[in-house]
């Protein structure tokens, strides 16, 4: 059974998630804020971290980073009541495999999990919106790698059917591939956004106010 | 000059309380004048020298004037109301009598033959200066300048007339100079930081003038809401769409337009304010996700758009059964597309009764006659998504063409 661990500064908000989640996994520990959430993680080495975005001591980027210092390896699913621009941007390129808001109901976030258990990226509509957004190809930025810094044809459709509110078996279904292309497309451009090297691509998002 | 009080009229002064030293006298007829409160303030103090009939004055002014309603008070504008050219030309002369007069009575040995020409050529000098409104007032500054010199020649003439000697006329300049730089070293440091304080007082009733206003939108808006949910709290539906109404409404205050520009409407905002009337109408959960600039105004009619849209969430609200109803908006450098889609029922296009107007005139023939088209997909058991799309002209350079969509459109899947 994936094991979890829960990262949130209200215990309210925990219990919440943890009763939403522990029928299909096994929760193995909780933390509220950033070193205790570290700690928990190095001890217990779960399979998914859920974690909250704004923690009391940091960011889920911080967890992440203390967690890769720490040399410990996880996958990390960021849940927030924001869906603004600057907290999405910075806790996906440090490394969250997924990002998803609060108002997501029980099944999606047992499904969300899941997801992001495999190693498949979570992409909420408006995530994906976001993303096509940030790698939009009428915005001139220096690119140190145009390979990374650009979205494929094939790529783009499969964010826009996401951000359509398209699950992920309807966007293959429609696109006549496979669920498990249509993951390997989610993934690339998960990765693309992560290690694209756009370093205006936080400040630009912010000045957009993109929701 | 945004004051709400007619501008070319005289008006009885009115007393500012807002920016006051005493009474708020001075400060009140200066907003009448057109000048600097400190103008008034300072004739006042003069004034007073003259046997306290400053302080008489002042006090008369304040109890015979009416105050100032706060929302007529505007940002002080340095325009004089209805004055002309003879107007200031007579107030300069009025002045400049008023000094002499007030320094004979100061200093009645200072009153010397030379005080009367030196008199005249500061007139004639400040009739020359004074601000030309060629256009406005039909005085042309080569009349205003010749006044100008005439009087101050006429001082010249008396004073070559008179039988004061050169000396006589240095020294009095001189002493003057003398008294006047003293009184600038002596008032200067308290002149500035009684600028800097006035400065300063005037900061903090900006910023809590602000504060007032987050505080009283706050308390309109969330929370009222949150008071709604408390009452609501059995009701999760109800309590969900409160929340998520009060969302969008506070988003959009802190992240949307501040200035609403006459020139079109804002397409992300007005999609999302017919999100939020159709959720409440029909208590279904509208996520609206937009790409592209959004956000800015749309050069062209998108009234018919929005109105399409609208119809189409309404559609889905109430036909799909579904309580989650996605729109995706796209805005490109050419066209607007917008996706409305739920994963509800379904039905057959094609069967789609004549009597469905929803669909046929509201949708359809919308988008047909603002230019665009509509598209509806749906099989039964397969959900329904409705496709509208709408060629614009693209945004003039001149209102930031680097801020117009991303993504070119291409043709939908």
């Amino acid at each position: 059974m994936t094991r979890l661990v829960l990262v949130d500064d209200h215990a309210l908000v925990r219990a919440g998630v943890r009763a939403e989640l522990e029928n299909d996994f096994s929760i193995v520990g909780e933390a509220g804020d950033v070193p205790e959430a570290i700690d928990v993680i190095a001890r217990e080495k779960p399979d998914v971290v859920v974690c909250d975005v704004h923690l009391p001591s940091g960011t889920a980027a911080n967890v992440i980073a203390g967690c890769v210092e720490r040399g410990v390896t996880t996958v990390f699913l960021a849940l927030s009541v924001s869906d603004a621009a600057e907290d999405v941007i910075e806790v996906i390129r440090s490394g969250a495999r997924g990002y998803i808001t609060k108002a997501t109901d029980g099944a999606e976030l047992v499904d969300a999990v899941r997801r992001v258990s495999t190693g498949d990226a979570v992409f909420s509509p408006r995530l994906a919106g976001f993303v096509l957004d940030a790698f939009s190809t009428e915005l001139t930025a220096p690119t140190a790698d145009p390979e990374l810094d650009q979205l494929t044809a094939r790529e783009q459709e499969v964010m826009r059917l996401l951000a359509r509110g398209y699950a992920y078996k309807e966007i293959a279904r429609r696109l006549t591939i496979s669920i498990k292309t249509v993951e390997s497309h989610a993934s690339a451009v998960l990765r693309k956004l992560q290690l694209s090297n756009r370093n205006e691509l936080t400040r630009w998002a912010a000045d957009r106010r993109i929701l | 000059m945004q004051s709400s009080l007619p501008q070319a009229k005289w008006q009885l002064p009115r007393i500012d309380r807002t920016d006051r030293w005493i009474g708020g006298a001075a400060s009140g007829i200066a907003r009448e004048l057109g000048v600097q409160p400190l103008v008034i303030r300072v004739a006042f103090a003069a004034l007073t020298l003259v046997v306290g009939w400053g302080l008489v004055l002042y006090v008369l002014a304040w109890a015979a004037l009416t105050v100032l309603s706060p929302e007529q008070i505007s940002p002080y504008s340095p325009t004089p109301k209805g004055a002309t050219a003879v107007h200031r030309h007579v107030g300069i002369a009025v002045v400049v009598l008023g000094l002499i007069l007030l320094l004979a009575q100061l200093a009645p040995s200072s009153i010397t033959s030379f005080t009367w020409p030196i008199g005249f050529i500061l007139a004639g000098a400040l009739i020359a200066w004074s601000r030309s409104d060629a256009d406005s007032d039909g005085i042309s500054i080569v009349v205003r300048i010749v006044a100008g010199l005439s009087v101050a020649l006429g001082g010249i003439l008396v004073f070559a007339l008179s039988s004061v000697s050169i000396t006589e006329v240095v020294v009095g300049l001189v002493f003057g100079l003398a008294v006047i730089a003293g009184v600038t070293v002596i008032a200067a440091p308290s002149v500035v930081q009684m600028a800097r304080s006035l400065d300063g007082e005037r900061m903090d009733r900006i910023r809590i003038d602000e504060r007032n206003r987050i505080s009283a939108h706050l308390h309109d808006s969330v929370l009222q809401t949150l008071s709604l949910i408390q009452r609501n709290a059995e009701d999760p539906v109800r309590t969900g769409q409160l929340a998520r109404q009060q969302e969008r409404e506070l988003r959009n205050w802190l992240y949307g337009p501040t200035t609403t520009e006459p020139d079109g409407i804002h397409l992300g905002p007005a999609l999302e304010k017919a999100a939020s009337e159709v959720e409440e109408m029909h208590g279904v959960q509208i996520n609206v996700v937009a790409v592209g600039d959004t956000g800015a105004a749309v050069h062209g009619d998108i009234s018919r758009l929005i109105a399409a849209t609208r119809e189409a969430m309404t559609n889905a609200a109430v036909h799909s059964g579904e309580s989650q109803i996605d729109v995706f908006v796209e805005r490109g450098a050419h066209a607007i597309d917008i996706f409305v889609r739920d994963t509800g029922e379904g039905f057959d296009v094609d069967e789609i009764s004549a009597d469905r107007r929803g669909v046929a005139e509201s949708i359809i023939g919308r988008m047909d006659r603002a230019g665009g088209l509509a598209t509806i997909h749906s099989s039964p058991g397969n959900g329904t998504e409705i496709e509208l799309h709408l060629p614009i002209t693209p945004t003039p350079p001149s209102v930031g063409a680097e801020r117009t969509s991303p993504i070119t459109s291409e043709p939908s899947p």
